[in-house]
C-alpha cells in the first residue's frame, strides 16, 4: 500500500525542498519505488535541487489539466534507479492546483509507487493545502528558533484539521518532527533553541536532526540531493533519518558540539 | 498645498480601545407598528425620557425574539430612527437574526445570553470543526491534544479542560472555567459570557493573556507566577492571579 508523505513546514527557508530531495533519494536508495512531487507552483525548485532541471517538458499542472500524460511528466532520477520527480510549474500560478486534479494524479500514483514525498510550499494556503491533504504521514521540517517552531505548530493544527484523513474521520496523519539547520555550537551559546526545547514546544515525535553545514549549499548548487554527498555528516544524518522512519533504531547523531582538543585549543583549528 | 494635519503620513493610524455605556431596548414583538406605539406612547408618558433619548445611541436586545419569528428588521431601524434613535448594534439574538443583523451591517454586540450563531470572528475552518468534537451532555469540552497556534476551542455552557498544552498564537473559550494541565502559553478566555465567577487553573502559567468575563490582562516572563501552578479570578471587577496550592 503507497503511503503519501508531506514535507511541510509553513514557514520558508527552512529546509522543506532540501529534506524532500533527500529523503525520497534516501527511500529509493533502501530499494522502494518513489516519487517526489514539487507542489510549490510559480517557484519550481524541486527540479534544481534534484539536478533535473534541463529535463523537465511536462509538469504536474500539465497532467491536471490533461495537456499531458502522467507517464510522460513523470522524470526519471539520475542517481537512484526507483526514483521519480515530477515537478511543478513555473509559469502557471497556485490556483491551476484543483482538488479533483490532485486527487487523480495521486491516485494513478498510489498505484504505481511505494512512496509519494509531496514538497510543500510555504504558507497555508492553497497550495500547501493541497499538499498536505492527501497525506498519511507528514515531516514537519523546523529551524530551532522561535518564528519557525511557532509556524510549525500552525501547520500541525492544520494537518489536524484539514487533510484528507481528518475529515474523514480516519486514523489522523502521523506526525514527524524534523529539525534542520541545528547548530550545536549555536545552542550551546544560548543562540539557537535547543532540542528539548523545540520538543517541549511542539510535542511531536522527532525523526531526526539535521546538522547546520555547508554540504547542504553545495548540493543544492550542484543539484545533488543532500544524500548523496560522501560521508558528510548531512547525508548521514538524512541516512539515520531514512532508517527511522522505515522503523529501526537509530540513536541521534550530530546534536553534540565538537569537543575542541587541547593541541586545537593551543594551537588554534 | 497646505498641510491639514502635523501627523505625516509614514506615522501608524491611531487606534485605541474605549469603553461606552449604551441604552439597551428590548425588543417586544416583531411587529414594527406595534413597536412605533409603544415608543410613542412611552414618550407621550414621559416627555423628559423622549428629550433624553433623543439621538441616544441604542443596543437592541433580541432576547425574546423566538428563533423562527420572521424579523422586519429595516422597518424597525426606520421605526426607532423616526423616534429619534440611532440604533447602533443588536445583543441576544438568535443566530438567524444575527445574520440578518450583518447584512444590515449593525454590529453583534458580546453578552449574548444566546447561543451564538458560530463563534465570533471565527478565523478558519480547523477552529470550527475542533468546537464541535467532544461536547459532553453538560455542555463541557474535554480536550486530549495539543491545542496549536491559530486554533480555537470554545466549550459552551461549560467548563473546558485540557489535558495537554496550548501553544502560543492558540485560544481556548468557556462559558465557565477553564483548567489546563499542560502548559498554558496562548490565550484563556474564561466566562465570556458574562459568568463573573469562572477561573481558569494552570499548572504552568506561561499565558500570553488571560481573561474572566471580558476583564483581561496579558503576563510578562517577569511574572512572579511565570511557569507555576496558578488560578486566575476576579474579585470587584479585578483580575487576581494567585498560586494554586492544595
Amino acid at each position: 500500500m503507497a503511503r503519501v508523505i508531506v514535507i511541510t513546514s509553513g514557514k520558508g527557508g527552512v529546509g522543506k525542498t532540501t529534506t524532500s530531495a533527500a529523503f525520497a533519494s534516501g527511500l529509493a536508495l533502501r530499494g522502494h519505488k518513489t516519487v517526489v512531487i514539487d507542489f510549490d507552483v510559480g517557484l519550481r525548485n524541486l527540479d534544481l535541487i534534484m539536478g533535473c532541471e534541463r529535463r523537465v517538458v511536462y509538469d504536474l499542472i500539465n497532467v491536471i489539466q490533461g495537456e499531458a500524460k502522467l507517464q510522460q511528466a513523470l522524470i526519471k532520477d539520475k542517481h537512484c534507479e526507483n526514483l521519480y520527480v515530477l515537478p511543478t510549474s513555473q509559469t502557471r500560478d497556485k490556483d491551476a492546483l484543483t482538488v479533483e486534479g490532485v486527487t487523480a494524479v495521486m491516485d494513478e500514483l498510489r498505484k504505481n509507487f511505494d512512496y509519494i514525498v509531496c514538497d510543500s510550499p510555504a504558507g497555508i494556503e492553497s497550495g500547501a493545502l493541497m499538499a498536505l491533504y492527501h497525506a498519511d504521514e507528514a515531516i514537519v521540517v523546523t529551524n530551532p528558533e522561535v518564528s519557525s517552531v511557532r509556524d510549525s505548530d500552525r501547520i500541525l493544527g492544520i494537518l489536524a484539521a484539514r487533510s484528507r484523513r481528518a475529515e474523514q474521520g480516519e486514523e489522523p496523519v502521523k506526525e514527524h518532527l524534523l529539525l534542520t539547520r541545528y547548530s550545536p555550537k549555536r545552542v550551546e551559546d544560548g543562540e539557537m533553541l535547543s532540542l528539548e526545547d523545540v520538543k517541549e514546544l511542539l510535542r511531536t515525535p522527532l525523526l531526526g536532526v539535521i546538522p547546520e553545514s555547508e554540504v547542504i549549499l553545495q548540493a543544492s548548487n550542484q543539484g545533488i540531493p543532500a544524500v548523496h554527498m560522501g560521508n558528510s555528516d548531512v547525508a548521514e544524518a538524512y541516512k539515520d533519518v531514512v532508517a527511522r522512519f522505515l522503523g529501526e533504531e537509530k540513536p541521534l547523531r550530530f546534536i553534540q558540539a565538537p569537543k575542541v582538543g587541547f593541541f586545537k585549543k593551543l594551537f588554534g583549528g | 498645498m497646505t498641510k491639514t494635519s502635523p501627523v505625516s503620513a509614514d506615522q501608524p493610524l491611531r487606534v485605541s480601545g474605549g469603553v461606552f455605556t449604551l441604552s439597551i431596548l428590548q425588543l417586544e414583538n416583531n411587529d414594527p407598528q406595534k413597536l412605533a406605539q409603544r415608543i410613542a406612547e412611552e414618550h407621550e408618558r414621559h416627555p423628559a425620557a423622549a428629550a433624553f433619548h433623543r439621538d441616544a445611541p441604542v443596543v437592541l436586545d433580541l432576547s425574546v425574539i423566538p428563533e423562527e419569528a420572521p424579523l422586519p428588521f429595516a422597518e424597525i431601524l426606520q421605526v426607532l430612527r423616526a423616534a429619534q434613535w440611532l440604533p447602533v448594534g443588536i445583543r441576544n439574538a438568535a443566530p438567524a437574526h444575527q445574520v440578518l443583523a450583518e447584512s444590515l451591517h449593525l454590529p453583534i454586540l458580546r453578552g449574548q445570553s444566546r447561543p451564538a450563531a458560530q463563534i465570533p470572528e471565527s478565523p478558519s475552518e480547523e477552529s470550527r470543526q475542533t468546537i464541535a468534537q467532544d461536547i459532553a451532555p453538560t455542555g463541557g469540552l474535554l480536550l486530549d491534544h495539543p491545542v496549536r497556534s491559530g486554533q480555537r476551542s470554545y466549550a459552551r455552557n461549560g467548563d473546558l479542560v485540557c489535558l495537554a498544552t496550548v501553544n502560543a498564537g492558540a485560544e481556548i473559550i468557556a462559558d465557565r472555567n477553564i483548567h489546563v494541565y499542560g502548559p498554558l502559553r496562548g490565550r484563556a478566555l474564561a466566562g465570556v459570557t458574562g459568568d463573573e465567577n469562572a477561573r481558569i487553573f494552570c499548572r504552568i502559567l506561561e499565558a500570553e493573556l488571560v481573561s474572566i468575563a471580558g476583564l483581561y490582562r496579558t503576563l510578562e516572563r517577569d511574572h512572579p507566577l511565570w511557569g507555576k501552578p496558578a488560578q486566575i479570578y476576579s474579585q470587584n471587577e479585578q483580575l487576581h492571579i494567585t498560586p494554586l496550592t492544595p
